[in-house]
Formats: C-alpha cells, structure tokens, sequence
C-alpha cells in the first residue's frame, strides 16, 4: 500500500520518498549543519522545515503545514544531543491524487490534512536514513468518518468531500499520541474510537507494556505502518551489505 | 571610617527568578503541594475572564475588541462586493446551479412522501454546498497581524511572522469547516418582479426567509427568473494590540464577535444601470446568519524542567501538566500545545495537537469538558445565551 524508498537523493545528508493514498513526497535532511546566528538555539539543535507544494509557490497552507511538522519533529529529534546545530528538511510534495479535479484549484479554505501523514512519513523516513538521532519513531494514519459513522482509512478526495469528520492521527513507536489535526462534526466518543483504530493500524496490536516490543517484533504479518517503516530500512540495509554478503 | 560591607544574601525578587530559569521557576509553581498554581495565580485549568466590546470601529460593517488577560484583539469585518461578472468560471459555475435546481425539484416531490428525514438530508446536502461555494469564492478572508510592540518578540517591519501566517491559516479553516456562516445573507440578488409589483421591497427582503424565497422563485419564474448577481465578500481583519499568550482563542472570539455585530447593506442588481446598489438605510441593514458558535480551548502541555536533576530525570515523563489558556510566559515553555474546539450540544468541530506525547485519550475527553464549559461563559460573553 505505502511505496517508500530510503536514500533516492545522493546530495543530501539522507533522503527517502514516501507514497500513499495519491500523495507522494520526497524528503531530504540535512544535519547537523552550521546555523544562523539568529536562528541558534544555545542549547539544542535548531530543526528547520521546508515544505513545497506540487505546483507553485507555498502559501499559508504550506506554513501551517511546515509548523506541524516541525514541531512534532522537534520531539522526535534528540535536539539536545546537537546543540547550536541546524537540522533541515526539505519536503517537496511531487504527486497529488490522481482525482485532482477537486484540489486543483484548491481554494485557500481546502483541507489540509490528507498530504500531512506522508509528509510526516516522509520526514521520518529521511531522519532515519540520514541516521540523526531520533528518541522515537512516529507512524501517521488517515481516518475519516462517513455520515453513516462508519470509520473509512485512507479516504480517496470524493469520500473526504462527504466525510462528516476527517482525522490524523500519529503515534510514537511507545504508542503515545503525538500529532491530531481532527476536523468536521463528531463526538469525543466517536474520536475514541478512531484514536483506537488508528492506534491499531499505527502500532498493532495492544499489548502489555513489558511484553510490547516481542509482540511487535512477531507479529509481521499484521500489516500495521509501523512495518512499513521496519521494511523500508531493512531493505535499505540489505541494499547496502550486499557487497559483503556476495564476498562472503 | 570603616567600611562595612553589608553581604549580600543570595536571593532573588521573583521576576529575576523566572527570567533566569524560566522553566524551573514555572516548575516550581506548579508542584506546589496544595496543587498546582500557575506563576498568574490561576489553577491549570482556569482560563482567563474575556472582555468583549462590540460596533466600535465606524467605518466597519462590523467590529469587536475583545482582551483575554493582557491578551487584545480588535477585529474588524468589512463586506465588499463580488460581482458574477468579476468571476473567472462564472459560466461553468452556472451551470452547476441549473442541474442543483433541477436536482432538488425532484427531492421536492419526493420530500413529500419521505417526509422529515429526507428534508434533514437536503438542508445538510444545501449547507454543504453553500459551504464549499463560500471556499471555492473565497468569500470569507481573514487575515491576522500582529501589530508592532504587541510583544517584544515581534520585530517591526518585517513580512507576516510564521505565526502570524499559522494563525491565518487555522483561522480560515475553521470559518469553513464549523459552517460558522450561513451562505443565503452573502448573496446579492436579482429579482425582475420584484421591483415593480412589490410596494416595500426592503422589507420583502428582510423577512426572506430560504423557504419565502424559493416560493416566490417559483412564482416568478415565467416572468423572468430570479438570480444571483453578487456576493458579499467578508474581509475579517484581525490586529493584535498586545499579545501575552493564546492568540488563536483570542483572534477567534474577536471575530464570532465581530461578525455578530455584522450589519450588511440591503443591496440589490439594478438591471438598468447594470450595478449592484446598496441601500443607506440603516433600518435595511440585516445581519449575518451566524450557527454554531464553536468555542476554542488552546492548552499547552510543560513537561517541567528535568535539568541537573539527577534521578528526578527518570521521572521527567511522569511530571507533566496540561496548563489550558496559556499565557505568553508560559508559552514560551510548553513545547507540547493544541486545540479542542466545541460545538452546539457538545459536538466537537476540531481537535489540533503536536510538539509532544502530554495529552492522550484521557486527557483529552478532560480537555472537551473544559471546552463545552468555556462555551457557555463566551455565550454569555458575546450575549447569546
């Protein structure tokens, strides 16, 4: 379902691209390179987000954006570990979905949310390959809710436009909460269960805090997002033994 | 003589503290054993008392000045007009609305027999597309800024802060996906029939009713038909005069207030000179069709200091507290911040969050009862209860 690739920039420090749902983004990082004076932070690494649309230039859709993504990947990154640092990234969304009909001409109002959990994906995925590190991994699933109260994961343009509430949701690889943007008309109740869905498709299944990790570890065949993240950096490894194994 | 030194003891007036080591002062204040108190004397719940005073810009159709703590907004609404013509797929956009036209002549006849669900059904279907048209028309532009020496972190000069933009953006997507504003207020008409047969056509207009007006659609329609002209575009102008924390929930009453205290022109197409006329009556005037009122509740999650604590480190996760309305000092040291934003009867229109792991499931259903409580002292606030 998710198409990911690590590493498909050779310039940059780390990079990957991330496809789902109609969107695909290419991120790369840069880090830890020299900062602004203006914009150092004395004790901690300052993270800066670039985010590009597919077409033309970013708007205030792109700053809101750029702000989510840096504040989630502010806690993502161990800041402390380079201080007086700056760590970019660069999103650069490439490919929205097919039925563009619709967000073509997006008025300025136009959700925003659907692009979010691949750019957040995508930012990960590059930290990751870039090999910064991180105090946690994060996954990001899209749910909306139809008028039937029926929970729909990754909804094509036509069922968001007759959603009656759209959510994102990201959690950490503890499984905590980290990112909502939930919008439209919906009860905390219904909002719970969607945060357990989504859970379930970010983190499989729940388990006993202790035992957490041994699950998560067996349970491959449940295709939850966190594997996709596994997969993708194993085969980035595999890719880069290669050489060693065909000598050995 | 000698001198006599007086020693100096090692203490610090409270303001020195918190300037120095902001976040162990914060710290402090809040593992206070009787429970946690916030350096501004309120619990960690307790938002601050807004003040609101409406109509006080002439030259706006419709304006608010509205403080939270040391926290001001203005705001002020000005309508503008749109006409068709100015419109680039004005053509394609007319042809959607003869096909809803014939579409919802055919649930007419069917709403008979169907009965109260289907026409719940339409009205939802009808606000919907209202609602999209406002977005793909850009009918509502708000715009936030943050005067100079509002707070000392904005420089004078330069292009709107990312913060400005940020605000802007949640802004306009919030007018548009709690459905604040009814679509039928904004739309400048052209009846043909109207003017001649009917002696006090202002008042026809003012009482139309969506149900009176498809009526008399209906009647008109051998004669000529009626239809839209214009639009009323609503420039929403935010400016901060002094901002100490929670600017979103601030912006946010400033402009329900405002566009509250709204009164646009009755105006109509004049056929002859081929223009949109206003009259200067203010008896005339009418109101914005405002629904919902969906109240905000920003937090901020302080994780404590967790510095050159030693094993306290291991607990850091543990110290946590959700502080709601959070002032700009506090800001400054909540990494973690977020929004829940409460309809009519406890419906929830938004939730935002990011920067941390602090609010979860429990906390946030805490958060959505703070929330629907806030609701009802802005109601009384903005004089709707």
């Amino acid at each position: 379902m998710a198409d990911t690739t690590l590493l498909p920039l050779h310039r940059a420090d780390g990079s990957a691209t991330y496809s789902k749902n109609g969107y695909s983004v290419v991120a790369a990082v840069n880090g830890p390179i020299e900062v602004q004076r203006r914009d150092e932070l004395p004790e901690e690494a300052a993270v800066d987000v670039v985010l590009r649309p597919a077409a033309g230039v970013g708007g205030l859709r792109e700053r809101h954006l750029e702000s989510v993504v840096q504040h989630t990947l502010r806690h993502v990154i161990l800041v402390s570990a380079h201080p007086r640092t700056l760590i970019q990234c660069t999103l650069q969304i490439v490919t929205g979905p097919e039925d563009d009909s619709v967000t073509c001409s997006l008025p300025q109002a136009a959700s925003d949310l659907p692009v979010l959990p691949a750019l957040l994906q995508a930012s990960i995925l590059a930290l990751l390959s870039t090999s910064i590190p991180l105090s946690m991994t994060l996954t990001a699933a899209f749910v909306a809710v139809n008028s039937k109260d029926t929970l729909v994961l990754d909804p094509s343009v036509q069922q968001i436009k007759r959603a009656s509430s759209i959510h994102l949701l990201a959690f950490s690889s503890r499984g905590d909460l980290l990112v909502v943007e939930s919008e439209g008309d919906f009860t905390i109740d219904k909002w719970e269960e969607v945060h357990q869905k989504a859970k379930l498709i970010c983190h499989g299944e729940e388990g006993d805090e202790s035992e957490s990790e041994d699950v998560s570890m067996k349970s491959d065949d449940i295709s939850k997002l966190e594997n996709v993240l596994k997969d993708a950096v194993e085969r980035q490894i595999a890719k880069e033994q290669r050489w060693n194994q065909t000598i050995g | 003589m000698t001198l006599n030194p007086t020693p100096q003891p090692l203490t610090f007036p409270a303001l020195t503290f918190a300037k120095l080591a902001p976040s162990s002062f914060l710290s402090a204040h809040l593992s206070n054993p009787s429970g946690p108190i916030r350096p501004s004397g309120r619990t960690a719940t307790q938002t601050r008392t807004p003040t609101c005073n409406t109509g006080s810009l002439t030259h706006a159709n419709g304006s608010a000045v509205v403080r939270c703590g040391d926290t001001a907004a203005v705001c002020g609404v000005r309508g503008e007009i749109l006409k068709m013509g100015d419109i680039a797929d004005y053509e394609a956009r007319e042809l959607d609305g003869g096909d809803d036209d014939g579409d919802d002549e055919e649930e007419e006849e069917e709403e008979v027999v169907v009965g109260e669900e289907m026409m719940e059904e339409r009205r939802r279907k009808r606000r919907r597309e209202d609602t999209d048209e406002m977005a793909r028309l850009n009918l509502l532009v708000p715009n936030l800024e943050l005067a100079t020496g509002c707070s000392p972190a904005h420089l004078p000069g330069g292009p709107p802060s990312v913060l400005a933009q940020t605000l802007t953006q949640r802004v306009v997507t919030l007018l548009h996906t709690s459905d604040l504003i009814g679509m039928e207020p904004l739309r400048i008409w052209f009846r043909p029939a109207a003017e001649f047969s009917s002696a006090t056509p202002g008042a026809m207009r003012m009482g139309g009713d969506m149900e009176e007006m498809e009526a008399r659609e209906g009647e008109e329609e051998e004669i000529a038909k009626a239809e839209v002209k214009a639009f009323w575009v609503l420039y929403i102008d935010v400016l901060f005069i002094s901002l100490d924390g929670n600017a979103f929930d601030a912006a946010w009453l400033a402009i329900l207030a405002a566009l509250k205290d709204t009164m646009l022109p009755r105006a109509w197409w004049d056929a002859d000179r081929e223009m949109v006329l206003c009259s200067d009556e203010p008896s005339e005037a009418r109101g914005l069709d405002i629904r919902g009122v969906p109240v905000p509740l920003s937090f901020g999650v302080f994780e404590g200091d967790g510095q050159g604590k030693g094993e306290r480190g291991m607990e850091k996760g543990m110290e946590k507290w959700v502080l709601v309305d959070v002032d700009g000092f506090e800001e400054g040291l909540c990494r973690e911040e977020g929004t829940v934003v409460v309809g009519e009867r406890g419906r929830l229109v938004k939730i935002e969050k990011n920067g941390g792991a602090g609010v979860g499931m429990r906390e946030m259903r805490g958060l959505v009862g703070l929330a629907a409580k806030r609701r009802e002292e802005w109601m009384a606030v903005l004089g709707m209860s």
